[in-house]
């Protein structure tokens, strides 16, 4: 490979804002270079409803990076969320040729090609095939089931489709600023492969992205992707929840919020009272922290049940070893990491980018547009050159980030 | 029966979604943007072009005018000529060598191949020659040679000199040759040669005389060893070459016609006819299926003045018409 480096954009364009995040990517290492964010305009839930304006402030927050990175990006990897996406299992087995009973690589491509064959419905574009351990006879087979003695080979695939129009929305507003999508990632697959490790992926994890209008959850088991969805509500509900409850304007409401928004109930005394803020202005008010403790609470414990509702039989404590991790702009609301722990009935904490990350960088909100480049890196080089895999720099990423 | 596999590339994926947009859907940074790659692609394909006229415009003013080459070309000094020649090639590196006579410490490039070209080519045995700089140090030299298929004796102020003569008819003294191969080749005779700078000017009618002397060491060699001189006096007039015998008998070839039929007519004859020692006999093949044979018995042999073509034919350039 080519020593000469890369510019890899990885952009989210979330509900809220905006983020850029510019990798310079020479084959054998990844440096991120520039960030930008820019509030975001014309998102809503994750999908595009002003093109020009969802267009002006993605094209802002791509040229502030460019600009400070002082380099121009070569291609995007885009984050992909909303409602409109969905998933589901199919799965296929197919016996193995070789009289020796040896599975060999045709077997493993027919089984693979069977698996990923379900048809969509109209209008409907694949946005991942996510492949889950192989069984050869039944047994698990983590890595690969070469050479392996078995009658029967069976696979699955988590299939992540979405609306072919608002992916093509997304798609169109990086090419109006002429820049290709290279790699087009879940949002909770990025994060999740930020703040989560090898070992709690190969346990059983659960990570649940809390965003300003979605909530992306990826449920990790025997070390790969096993469930994803997106609830497409986000901390903005909170904020308008406050909203309508204490007849606040947004921008009040989402101050009280992030000042004094809880996901638990933690205050027993009913007179205390907070201001809204602070400053003794004329207009400012008080409001009982109990009541937005309420409020905060309740909204965030009902997401957590629909993730466990939309997980279903998925999730179960036993096979989710590694507990619950928290992510996303919205995470930072105290208590729920307990809020979760309550709701799942395992250990829950907010997750951290590993310590090698800038601090600049640390904060739950960027958890997704790092995991995008990692995760983008990675997957774009094996789908690149699959044949070379093996030995490929790309492998040598991979390891390193296994670690 | 085998299963049909369900086309899964049948299934649309993110990556087929088209991504090209107008350009009026772009922003102004898009656009910029993109006018910035166009432009960029132009000037790459405008520099890749430059480079390639620019290659191509010192090729050719290099090998036009080698003192263009850049000092640093010139520095290094030629240190080695390679020869290589046509099969059965006789002529070698010091005859290259003092033929070439290269100024020493010469560098490469300050040879010039033309004029080197034209003092190999100087050489009548030489037909062609290719020279080529091998940087950075070799001039390698290709040549094709001419061989001797006769021999001729030129008598010059007093002075007889054997030349070679090779099938195109040119005249060369030859060099590197083996004695004992050209002791076999047969003289020429009856022919006027015409000088041309320091040598002779090709001798006409060499194309059928190299042919018989082909085709009887090909298909009748016992013969041909027989052979001591060719006399060409009467091949313009009458197509007719005489070859003189070592046992003195004079056969008469027609150039017209194929010279196999009338080495196998000779051969026949030469099996067949019994002649007396010290008999001089005259066979001509000239006329087809008639062949007159003349022999003169030994006592009048011996009194018959011997003819010209009995032995090498000498010149005398006095006599040789002005040019």
């Amino acid at each position: 490979m080519s020593s000469r480096p890369y510019h890899i954009g990885a952009v989210e364009i979330g509900t809220s804002k905006v983020t850029v995040i510019v990798g310079e990517y020479t084959g054998r290492e990844l440096a991120i270079i520039s960030r930008a964010e820019v509030p975001a305009r014309g998102i809503i839930k994750g999908a595009v409803v002003d093109y020009r304006a969802a267009s002006d402030c993605t094209h802002a927050a791509l040229e502030q990076a460019e600009r400070d990175a002082g380099e121009r990006i070569a291609g995007v990897f885009l984050a992909q969320s909303g409602g409109h996406l969905e998933g589901f299992y199919n799965e296929a087995a197919v016996n193995v040729k070789a009289s020796d009973n040896l599975v060999e690589a045709g077997d493993v491509a027919t089984v693979c090609e069977l698996a990923k064959a379900k048809q969509l419905p109209l209008g409907r574009s694949v946005v991942h095939h996510i492949r889950r351990p192989f069984r050869v006879d039944g047994r698990l087979v983590p890595g690969s089931p070469l050479d392996l003695v078995g009658h029967r080979l069976e696979v699955g695939y988590w299939t992540v489709h979405g609306q072919e129009q608002r992916l093509a929305d997304l798609i169109h507003v990086i090419q109006g600023f002429n820049l290709k999508v290279e790699e087009l990632v879940l949002s909770s697959l990025a994060s999740g492969h930020m703040v989560t490790s090898a070992e709690e992926r190969q346990h059983g994890v659960l990570v649940i992205d809390l965003g300003a209008g979605t909530t992306d959850f990826a449920l990790y088991r025997d070390g790969s992707p096993h469930t994803t969805g997106v609830v497409a509500v986000g901390g903005e509900h909170l904020t308008n929840d406050l909203a309508v409850a204490l007849r606040l304007t947004a921008p009040q409401a989402e101050k009280l919020k992030l000042r004094h928004g809880r996901a638990e109930v933690q205050a027993r005394d009913r007179s205390a009272k907070v201001w809204l803020d602070g400053n003794f202005a004329i207009g400012d008010r008080q409001f009982p922290q109990l009541a937005i403790e309420q409020v905060t609470a309740a909204r965030t414990t009902e997401i957590l049940e629909v993730v466990r509702k939309r997980l279903g039989a998925a999730f179960t404590p036993e096979t989710c070893a590694a507990g619950v991790v928290l992510t996303g702009g919205a995470a930072k609301l105290p208590g729920l990491a307990a809020a979760a722990a309550r709701v799942f009935g395992v250990p829950a904490h907010l997750g951290e980018a590993p310590g090698w990350i800038s601090p600049n960088l640390r904060d739950p909100g960027y958890h997704t547009a790092l995991g995008l480049l990692y995760y983008g890196i990675i997957h774009h080089g094996e789908r690149r050159a699959p044949a070379r895999a093996k030995n490929s720099l790309f492998a040598g990423v991979r390891r390193l980030f296994a670690d | 029966m085998a299963r049909a596999l369900p086309d899964s590339d049948g299934i649309r994926s993110w990556r087929d979604i088209p991504q090209p947009v107008s350009p009026r859907v772009m922003s102004r940074g898009g656009r910029w943007r993109r006018l910035r790659q166009t432009v960029r692609a132009l000037l790459l394909a405008g520099a890749v072009a430059g480079l390639g006229g620019l290659a191509w415009f010192t090729v050719g003013a290099l090998s036009r005018d080698p003192a263009r080459v850049p000092d640093v070309a010139r520095s290094v000094p030629l240190r080695r000529l390679e020869l290589a020649t046509t099969a059965g090639g006789v002529l070698d590196l010091e005859w290259l060598r003092r033929t070439l006579a290269l100024p020493p410490a010469a560098t490469l490039m300050e040879l010039d191949l033309e004029v080197l070209r034209a003092r190999l080519l100087a050489d009548p045995q030489v037909v062609s020659a290719t020279l080529t700089r091998q940087f950075p140090d070799v001039l390698a030299v290709r040549l094709a040679e001419r061989s001797p298929v006769a021999r001729i004796r030129v008598e010059r102020n007093g002075e007889a000199r054997d030349l070679l003569v090779a099938s195109d008819g040119v005249v060369f003294p030859g060099v590197n040759q083996d004695p004992a191969a050209l002791a076999t080749l047969p003289w020429l005779s009856g022919l006027a040669l015409h000088p041309a700078g320091d040598g002779f000017r090709p001798i006409p009618g060499m194309a059928a005389v190299a042919q018989l002397l082909a085709d009887a060491q090909y298909a009748a060699m016992p013969l041909y060893r027989t052979w001591t001189s060719l006399s060409l006096a009467r091949l313009a007039s009458d197509r007719e070459i005489e070859v003189q015998t070592r046992d003195g008998a004079t056969v008469v070839f027609s150039a017209a016609r194929d010279f196999f039929v009338q080495l196998a007519t000779l051969d026949y004859l030469a099996t067949r006819v019994r002649r007396e020692p010290g008999s001089n006999a005259r066979i001509d093949l000239t006329l087809g299926r008639n062949v007159p044979v003349m022999v003169t018995p030994p006592g009048e042999a011996a009194a018959a003045p011997r003819s010209p073509a009995a032995a090498p034919g000498r010149f005398s350039l006095d006599s040789f018409p002005q040019r």
